[in-house]
């Protein structure tokens, strides 16, 4: 398994599809993804969460499709649905499990949403529907993996227990537009790095 | 605030799921109803800030709702959720003083917009209120007046702990005095030639307590014209009063922890550390044991603050300070008008006496004032009193003597329209024996 310095840059070459490291013991976070081949891309959101959370990384997909939560109605898909799926599918050494799909997602009340994630529970979700909106085909790229990054970390901080956080920069502040996405940093404040150690100490009790 | 407390009124209950699944991620505190008879019935248990309510539901609608939280609160918000065939409801709701109108399925930004409007009004709301009994409270209610055996305690505990410097906390009901207990504190002690500051934590609005507690450098904020120095600061040598702890955010309970920990601040937009020598007070009506376990308040904070904590009672359980209370404040409010009013009649006193007075002694200083303002005699009369009386639950009792003696007592009291002289006469007690037993089973005058 490949060792991490400080900043969260491995020392050795990442191997392709699992990286980790034995941090918090032998509790890992699962990035499944839905329907999307880009093993590249799941790679760096695994990183990233590595770097904000500390925990083992494993990639690995819990569900092959999320037609069930298809809505013909609305032709989008009922994220609620997919996490308590998603969450029944997980298996005991993990402690959370973030999903990544291309689908468009929804919950009932809103039009649309870009993720959704269980408070304090264990499994959240990402699209990448929404996220390509406004990028030139020059930078789609790197800005669009940089977004998902965020989005991913954003929603994980919900599953441990983190709210909306009013500090711009914050990685847990609710982005109005995409644009916000974009000027955000991938950092959790000081106020929402101490909530977060909060919540890795109870999680330890 | 601590957090918002939303009520999403919705039949539906995916829709009330989805709804309050989403807005907990915003850190509020949600409640949901499935009908408007369930909502009214939550409304006279809770008060909330926000209600989001559905227009079209069997039963009470959302527009019964609205027109009957308007009446018994017209300051919460209620935002109206309507499907696309009745917008025309939705604008009767607003004209009925609903605050807004989304029609689902809304997007998610418009939903935080309103609520962020929400929020922004509510605090300056509550920011006005807060400046105006600040004023009041300055200019009329600084003595702490008591004859009670708890009163008694209480001032013998703020002798006592005056002259140390440990935190002090104070609990107890809103208008039993904890910012009076602490002034006597501050003026008791070795820093009573130093300021007392006070910070209503539950009244300045979140993004401004930053600034407000550890000041601010010039241009740190787009308000920011001049360096500013902030409540710490300014307290230096004095007494820090933080008044209503329990409704501190997240964030701040995160900052107040550093600086209780080791007196070293940064104003906003600040890079040189200060020091600041103060004592901490603070205050709250909240228990803040079970917020802890709520997790909505800071275990670590909880035990910094809470180096010395007592609590004062409630006006309904040191009822036999009503009397000189009530003279105090009559003296007052009479040499203030000028009004030729000797005293509260007897009855007035029964009237006074027999209330339980959920608003503390600063309800009974606002019903003195306001009968001294009505009367029309040299003596003030129930019937100038604005009080009235809440339902009152009646205690199982253990024995069928006990049983006998309530009924007994009740039908007297009745007999005589709650005469007070008069039932304990026919009874063959004195009233304050009346006063006990009526204490003692509960009872309260119908209204």
């Amino acid at each position: 398994m490949p060792e991490y310095d400080k900043r969260g840059k491995p020392e050795k070459p990442l191997p392709k599809q699992v990286i980790s490291r034995p941090a918090a013991g032998l509790q890992t976070i699962i990035v499944s993804p839905v329907d999307n081949n880009d093993s590249d891309i799941y790679v760096s959101i695994g990183r990233e969460i590595h770097r904000l959370f500390g925990f083992h990384i494993e990639i690995r997909s819990l569900l092959q499709d999320v037609n069930f939560a298809f809505d013909p109605n609305r032709n989008q898909y009922y994220s609620t649905a997919i996490l308590e799926k998603l969450a029944g599918t997980l298996p005991s050494q993990a402690v959370k499990v973030i999903a990544i799909t291309n689908v468009d997602l929804f919950i009932p009340i809103l039009t649309h949403v870009y993720g959704e994630a269980q408070l304090a529970g264990k499994a959240c979700i990402v699209s990448t529907f929404r996220l390509k909106e406004g990028l030139s085909p020059v930078n789609i790229p790197e800005k669009f993996e940089k977004r998902l990054v965020k989005e991913a970390l954003h929603e994980l901080g919900h599953t441990f227990n983190l709210r909306h956080c009013r500090d711009k920069s914050c990685i847990m502040h609710y982005c109005r537009s995409i644009w916000d996405v974009d000027r955000k940093s991938d950092q959790l404040c000081r106020y929402c790095k101490i909530l977060l150690e909060d919540e890795l100490k109870n999680l330890e009790r | 605030m601590l957090y918002t407390k939303i009520l999403i009124v919705d039949d539906e209950p995916i829709m009330r799921e989805s709804l309050a699944g989403w807005l907990e991620r915003d850190g509020h505190y949600i409640d949901t109803s499935a009908s408007g008879e369930d909502a009214l019935k939550k409304l006279k248990e809770t008060r909330y800030d926000i209600l989001l309510v559905d227009i079209k539901m069997e039963g009470i609608s959302g527009l019964d709702v609205l027109k009957r939280v308007k009446e018994s609160d017209p300051d919460v918000a209620v935002v109206m959720i309507t499907a696309y065939g009745s917008i025309a409801t939705a604008i009767e709701a607003m004209k009925n003083g609903a605050y807004d109108y989304l029609l689902k399925p809304f997007d998610p930004d418009e939903l935080g917009i309103i609520i962020e409007k929400i929020l922004k009004d509510q605090a300056q709301l509550r920011e006005n209120i807060y400046l105006k009994t600040q004023f009041k409270d300055r200019t009329r209610f600084e003595s702490m007046i008591g004859q009670s055996r708890p009163m008694q305690e209480i001032f013998d505990l703020i002798m006592d702990v005056s002259p140390r410097n440990s935190t002090v906390l104070i609990t107890g009901e809103t208008g039993t005095g904890k910012e009076l207990a602490a002034k006597a504190i501050h003026s008791n002690s070795a820093r009573c030639e130093g300021p007392f500051v006070v910070v209503n934590c539950g009244a300045i609005p979140e993004h401004l307590m930053e600034s407000e507690l550890f000041g601010h450098q010039k241009g740190a904020f787009t308000d920011a014209k001049e360096t500013k120095k902030g409540r710490l600061e300014i307290s230096h040598g004095g007494t820090l009063f933080l008044d209503e702890i329990g409704e501190i955010s997240m964030r701040m309970q995160i900052d107040l922890l550093r600086v209780l920990e080791d007196r070293v601040f940064y104003r906003v937009g600040g890079t040189q550390p200060l020091k600041s020598d103060f004592r901490v007070i603070a205050a709250t009506n909240r228990n803040l044991e079970d917020a802890v376990k709520e997790g909505i308040f800071r275990e670590d904070l909880y035990y910094r603050l809470n180096v010395i904590s007592f609590e004062i009672p409630p006006l309904r359980e040191r009822k036999e300070d009503i009397p000189l209370l009530a003279e105090h404040f009559l003296r007052r409010f009479t040499q203030e008008t000028n009004k030729p009013i000797d005293r509260i009649s007897r009855d007035a006193m029964d009237e006074l006496m027999l209330y339980e007075w959920p608003g503390n002694v600063r309800e009974l200083e606002n019903a003195i004032e306001r009968a001294v303002v009505v009367s029309k005699s040299r003596y003030i009369q129930p019937e100038d009193l604005p009080i009235f009386r809440p339902d009152c639950r009646i205690s199982p009792l253990d024995n069928s003597l006990q049983e006998i003696e309530k009924a007994h007592i009740i039908r007297i009291l009745e007999e005589n329209a709650w005469n007070i002289s008069k039932s304990a006469k026919i009874l063959g007690i004195d009233r304050s024996t009346l006063y006990n037993k009526i204490k003692h089973y509960r009872l309260s005058k119908p209204a």
